[in-house]
């Protein structure tokens, strides 16, 4: 059975290419971060072979896991400067829930994700939901950044002194750093999870919209078409 | 400078001439400085006034007492015995009851503003700090008495510094370190359980020779003796960068040297010179001689450092009569979780589906 959709779509611009490229160095450097990360944690047995043959595998985990982190570091610091300097959807004004219309918002989104409503809202931007979420991650991110810092650079006298203030002993660090790796791993999971069931359940095309930064939206849709004036699109 | 005739009235007061200058110079080398500066020590530690010292027992085992005076090198015992003055130590001292207050009393009015105060043991605060009584006076009682008159606070020990034992979880007597106490002057922390006494030399010397402690970090210890970790100047390093771990005590890689890291050593977050200075004038120390680092020279170590064969604490969850979990069963259970969550998710998506367009021929069967 075909099911067509009834609804003629635009092709709109939502995300900029900065923000594109800070979505994927993120992605890759946390996958990096993760698997090398875990391997710090539990090295699993190789001394049967590593005693022949020298394979310094350790510290080359560790290096690929310290370059992995200065690139989650930069793409971080380009996400934080995109909440000052993105344009409207890459503010978290547009998708925290902090005013009346994002609240409204925040309760359509849970409702269609319990599947209490097969109505979806069509948004030019993040979901409250997510941008809530991205949020929290923006901000885990930040912690994990600055006790990976603190453990990298115990010595140097500022490190030490912001990591002291904030986390205690780089043990203590040592204990954030790794409680959150798990926070990581779930979000992941959540995250591809939602991003397919969305591309199942809802027009907007996101996971294509991750490379072209353009959503699908309905020709139709009141609100948001004078806003799609304003919104070059660049290709 | 000094002369021959100098040391020997030195070495009448018990240490041989060799015996002394040897322990100065074990002092530069703790303390990282050249060898020039051992005559300028001698100097500064032959003074005919020997600065008085005052040393303080509160909640603690005496261990790092005991460390000090049965250092197998039993020159530096001596050296320090000799170096300084020691008014008062409740372990050493011959005096007791009504005298030893005395003793007391008198070293800190008659010596105020010279003397050095030494902390061994952590002094509880809770219940206006009953718990630990000397002469019937408390110990922050005392510590109020003595430390602003010192010139100079030297904590010994975890306990002295942070603590210790008795200020683990849930520290029923409100234990804390002198730093807790007296935050308006500088305390020179050296922690360890017990601390290795040439670190303890190494800070008397220095103050003796420049009049000012050695350069301090974060947390009030001495950056000469704390100023990098373990892991860093282990000789087990190389293992650990190869990948070469031992798995459990006496398997192979035991045997072999392996790193202790996966049997839950501390030293990548440990702050001390042990695997640099050693103990016990043999070589030896715990990761030397098979045993992962405790971290005991850090704050909270009891807490924050247990258990002592895992690499992470456990994380007290306040459910279930408080359990303790390992971090990484907490990771598991949430990713886990999550995952149960989604495949439920997704399957009620599915059905509803399923169901829907179930209906929907029904329907349209029903319209024919
Ligand atoms: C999503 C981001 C990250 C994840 C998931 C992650 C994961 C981990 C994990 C699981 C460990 C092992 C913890 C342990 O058991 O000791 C670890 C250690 C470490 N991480 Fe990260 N990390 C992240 C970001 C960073 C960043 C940004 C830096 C800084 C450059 C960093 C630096 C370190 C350091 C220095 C260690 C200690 C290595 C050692 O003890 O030898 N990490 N990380
Ligand atoms: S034994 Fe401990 S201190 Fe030594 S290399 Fe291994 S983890 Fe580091």
């Amino acid at each position: 059975m075909i099911r067509k959709e009834p609804r003629l779509y635009y092709r709109v611009f939502v995300w900029s290419g900065t923000l594109r490229l800070f979505h994927w160095t993120l992605a890759f450097s946390t996958f990096i971060l993760i698997l090398t990360g875990i391997y710090i944690h539990y090295p699993p047995i190789t001394t049967k072979w590593a005693e022949f043959k020298p394979l310094y595998i350790m510290a080359t985990l560790r290096y690929w896991h310290f370059a992995a982190g200065y690139f989650f570091i930069c793409a971080l610091a380009v996400r934080f400067y995109l909440f000052f300097a993105g344009n409207q959807y890459e503010r978290p004004t547009d998708f925290l829930p902090i005013n009346k219309r994002n609240l409204k918002s925040l309760v359509y989104n849970i409702k269609f994700y319990l599947y209490l409503t097969d109505e979806h809202e069509c948004r030019m931007g993040h979901t409250i939901l997510a941008g809530t979420i991205y949020f929290v991650l923006f901000i885990c991110g930040v912690v994990m950044g600055l006790t990976g810092l603190y453990l990298l650079y115990p010595e140097t006298p500022t490190i030490a002194k912001i990591g002291h203030e904030l986390f205690g002993t780089p043990q203590q660090a040592r204990l954030i750093h790794y409680l959150l790796n798990w926070f990581f791993i779930f979000f992941i999971l959540v995250h591809l999870y939602i991003a397919i069931w969305n591309d199942f359940n809802a027009p907007d095309a996101i996971i294509s919209g991750a490379f072209s930064g353009s959503k699908m939206m309905p020709a139709d849709l009141e609100c948001p078409v004078e806003e799609l004036e304003k919104i070059p699109f660049e290709k | 400078m000094f002369t021959k005739d100098h040391i020997n009235d030195f070495a009448g007061g018990g240490v041989s001439r060799r015996t002394f200058l040897k322990g100065c110079a074990i002092a530069a080398a703790t303390l990282g400085l050249s060898p020039d500066v051992v005559p300028k020590m001698v100097e500064a530690a032959m003074s005919p006034k020997r600065p008085p010292v005052v040393w303080l027992h509160f909640q603690e085992c005496t261990g790092c007492s005991e460390a000090l005076l049965r250092a197998a090198r039993p020159d530096i015992a001596t050296l320090i015995l000799d170096l300084i003055s020691l008014d008062y130590h409740e372990t050493l001292m011959a005096a007791a009851g009504k005298q030893a207050e005395e003793n007391l009393h008198n070293a800190i009015t008659k010596n105020a503003g010279k003397f050095i105060c030494v902390v061994e043991g952590g002094i509880p605060t809770k219940d206006s700090g009953i718990y630990c009584k000397i002469g019937g006076k408390t110990a922050m009682e005392i510590l109020g008495d003595v430390a602003p008159k010192a010139k100079a606070i030297i904590a010994i020990g975890t306990c002295g510094a942070f603590g210790g034992v008795q200020a683990a979880k849930p520290n029923p007597t409100g234990a804390v370190g002198v730093q807790d106490l007296i935050k308006d002057r500088p305390i020179i922390n050296i922690p360890g359980c017990p601390p290795n006494p040439e670190n303890f030399l190494a800070t008397v010397v220095q103050i003796l020779t420049y009049g000012r402690p050695p350069e301090l970090d974060e947390l009030g210890r001495p950056k000469f003796a704390y100023g990098r970790k373990i892991h860093d100047h282990c000789e087990r390093r190389p293992h650990f960068d190869e990948g070469r771990f031992v798995e459990r005590f006496g398997d192979p890689g035991h045997k072999k040297g392996y790193c202790l890291y996966k049997v839950g050593c501390k030293g990548p977050v440990t702050y001390s010179n042990c695997s640099v200075e050693r103990f016990c004038n043999i070589g030896v120390w715990p990761v030397g001689v098979g045993h992962g680092c405790i971290g005991c020279t850090e704050p909270g170590f009891w807490d924050t450092m247990t258990p002592i064969y895992k690499h992470l604490p456990g994380i007290y969850i306040p459910v279930g009569g408080g359990i303790r979990e390992q971090a990484e069963e907490i990771g598991k259970v949430a990713v886990g979780g999550a995952a149960a969550v989604i495949a439920a998710h997704a399957a009620v998506g599915i059905g509803k589906k399923l169901f829907s367009i179930r209906c929907s021929t029904e329907n349209k069967d029903e319209e024919k």
